[in-house]
């Protein structure tokens, strides 16, 4: 992507951005009280001044973009896409999900064990049997530290329970 | 409480078995993240952090600024042997570090690196001895005008430099203050974007954004792209440095320090900058230019002096102001905030014992680093064959376990997740994300600030520049902004004219 298609997308998701925090989201969800005097210590001011700022942040990426030369080519920092990459992306985004709609049910540690095994297929890892070996130890050895030596509640899950 | 008693009170905090095997486990685990390509300080940091919340609160800082340390040097490591920067103030090293491992000298250019990052630690931990406990007793007298001031110095100055481009940077900058709103409101109680889930009544949890924004994203980047390549490690040859070379560099190492500890006191300007200011320097000033780029072993000195610099120097506003320097500060930060601490000059007066204790720990970081890189050197070709696509997803596992550990809470973990996207979108539309962070942590006492100054005055702004501190820092302000504006300016202009030459 070129510098200024790229602060000219910028520029314009910054403007919409403070649009809705101005006319949506402070209104609907930024509580004030009604008897405030005086603005400046309306819990309200300081989530508008920042708002404002994205606006002139955008206005500013807009008029820095339009300044720009225009050059056809991409910038070679560019990440390269390897083939099915939106796919592999959207599965990371189930694995993600699905790790927070699993984590209370069936505890920390089998669900790190599903989402590590998931992840290193995800990515083609090319040591398949290592990849499922690590996956059982590190989440044990995690629970063991967590659980053991500092002292936290690991989430255990309704079905099978650790020491 | 005099200096030897300050002195004493932290030696015996300290001086114990537990203290130093904290430092010299997180020089280790500094080096080893450092050293693996698309690992970096920053995550080894960020994940050996919730490591830290079962241990004292010395011992667990003394390990995260091992891992800091050691991850400054560690970088330099693949930079030398695969021509691929461990961390980004180890891009300078590169330069001549490469050449030199092309010509059979990999362990000449190492063992420099090695010498030169400890001699430039030696200096910044003594920067920060000599000047922390100054600023802090002049920090004492500021009061909430001069705060609001400084951070929002700070801000902009971390804005302006983090990236390519000012407004990117202040677009970021902006963004984390506006999600360092999200919460109960400092004076009235009131919801600000909660969306009624009492989750979000404490704002949200900075181990949870920070792990989200420098962890997630490079899991995001490997499953985005899983086949990153990585260059063949070079032997690191007969050559090793000699006392000689040393002497020849030395000028350059120490002249590089200093640029480092200058740097790297000033907030968000970090080790990168320093690294290339401290090699065009000994470049300018040495009597063989001519062999720098072609495996120079002063240029690797003076680019490992220069990253090397920064790292204790960026604890000077940290310790004596409460403004972390850089992302792995604002981390380092977040481990004093778990244990009930606040970094800033009145913790010179509150926790003497501790902030002597550190910084008897870092002189004693810098020995460890010489033993413990010695050894990282000859131990890389294990570190570079560790398969890269197993390593994201054990990274992915301990985030869940390390951000669950803070609160004990689930909503955490999503709060990760949705911030490791939130860091993915700002690394492909190169969104610098330190600002982002800085602001988020800065946020609440940048309004918190200005509403107390607003309190104090019956909300007359004139008490922002009530006095010369305050002038001083609006004035810095202004210059940076002008500097930085400029520089686009200048940096578009030249665009524009070789767009016109080409087409």
């Amino acid at each position: 992507m070129s510098e200024r298609r790229l602060h000219l997308q910028l520029g314009v998701g910054a403007c919409v951005a403070s649009g809705l925090l101005i006319f949506l989201a402070i209104p609907q969800w930024v509580a004030a009280p009604s008897n405030i005097k005086n603005i400046i210590l309306s819990p309200l001011f300081w989530p508008y001044v920042l708002a404002g700022c994205t606006g002139v942040a955008g206005l500013g990426l807009i008029a820095s973009g339009l300044r720009m030369p225009v050059i056809a080519h991409d910038r070679p920092t560019d990440p390269e896409e390897g083939p099915g990459a939106l796919g592999r992306l959207l599965g990371m985004a189930l694995i993600m999900v699905m790790t927070m709609y699993l984590l209370p049910r069936l505890g920390m540690v089998w669900t790190s064990m599903l989402c590590f095994a998931l992840t290193a297929f995800l990515v083609k890892t090319r040591h398949p049997k290592l990849a499922v070996v690590c996956a059982v130890v590190i989440p044990l050895a995690l629970y063991a530290f967590f659980a053991h030596v500092a002292g936290v509640a690991i989430p255990q899950g309704h079905f099978v329970r650790l020491p | 409480m005099s200096f030897v008693d300050s002195l004493m009170a932290g030696l015996s905090l300290v001086a114990n078995f537990e203290s130093f095997l904290a430092l010299a486990g997180g020089v280790a685990i500094g080096v080893i993240g450092g050293a693996i390509p698309g690992m970096s300080a920053t995550m080894a940091v960020a994940l050996t952090l919730p490591f830290t919340f079962a241990m004292q609160p010395i011992t667990g800082i003394l390990l995260l600024l091992g891992v800091y340390k050691g991850g400054i040097f560690g970088g330099s490591i693949p930079a030398i042997l695969i021509k691929t920067p461990g961390t980004p103030a180890s891009s300078a090293t590169i330069l001549d570090g490469y050449p030199m491992a092309e010509k059979g000298e990999a362990g000449r250019a190492l063992g420099m690196a090695l010498w030169a990052s400890c001699t430039a630690d030696l200096i910044s931990n003594l920067a920060l001895i000599v000047f922390a406990g100054w600023l802090a007793s002049f920090a004492l007298s500021f009061g909430p005008p001069e705060f609001f001031t400084l951070i929002l110095f700070s801000l902009t100055i971390i804005a302006g430099v983090s990236g390519e481009s000012l407004l990117r940077g202040a677009l970021s900058a902006i963004l984390g203050l506006l999600l360092a709103t999200v919460g109960l409101d400092l004076v009235y109680g009131t919801n600000r974007f909660t969306f009624g889930d009492p989750n979000m009544m404490g704002g949200l949890n900075f181990i949870a954004v920070l792990i989200g924004l420098f962890a997630i994203p490079e899991v995001l980047a490997m499953v985005w792209h899983p086949t990153a390549h990585l260059g063949k490690a070079r032997s690191l040859g007969n050559n090793w440095v000699s006392f000689a070379d040393y002497k020849k560099s030395f000028r350059s190492i120490v002249r590089g320090s200093l640029i480092g500890v200058f740097l790297g006191s000033i907030p968000g300007i970090g080790a990168a900058p320093s690294a290339f200011l401290s090699y065009s320097e000994a470049r300018r000033k040495s009597k063989d230019k001519a062999n720098f780029g072609k495996g120079e072993v002063e240029g690797v000195a003076a680019s490992e002096a220069g990253n090397n610099g920064v790292a204790g120097a960026t604890l000077i506003p940290l310790l004596a102001l409460g403004v972390p320097g850089d992302v792995i500060t604002a981390i380092i930060i977040g481990a004093f905030m778990i244990h009930g601490l606040q970094p800033g000059p009145m913790m010179f007066i509150l926790n003497v014992d501790l902030i002597y204790g550190l910084f008897i720990g870092l002189i004693v970081s810098s020995v460890c680093l010489f033993f413990i890189g010695s050894v990282a050197i000859k131990g890389f070709k294990y570190v570079a064959d560790i398969p890269k696509r197993l390593l994201i997803p054990g990274v992915l596992v301990l985030c869940i376990y390390g951000v669950f550990a803070v609160n004990n809470n689930i909503f955490d973990v999503g709060v990760m997740f949705a911030m490791g996207w939130v860091g993915y979108a700002m690394m492909r539309w190169r969104i610098p994300a330190a600002p982002f962070l800085i602001a988020f942590i800065l946020g609440p006492l940048l309004e918190d600030n200005f509403r107390q100054a607003m309190l104090m005055s019956g909300s007359d702004w004139k008490i922002l520049f009530r006095g010369p501190i305050t002038w001083f820092f609006w004035s810095v302000t202004a210059i940076t902004i002008f500097a930085i504006i400029r520089m686009g300016v200048n940096a578009t202009r030249e665009g524009r004219r070789a767009a016109k030459d080409a087409g």
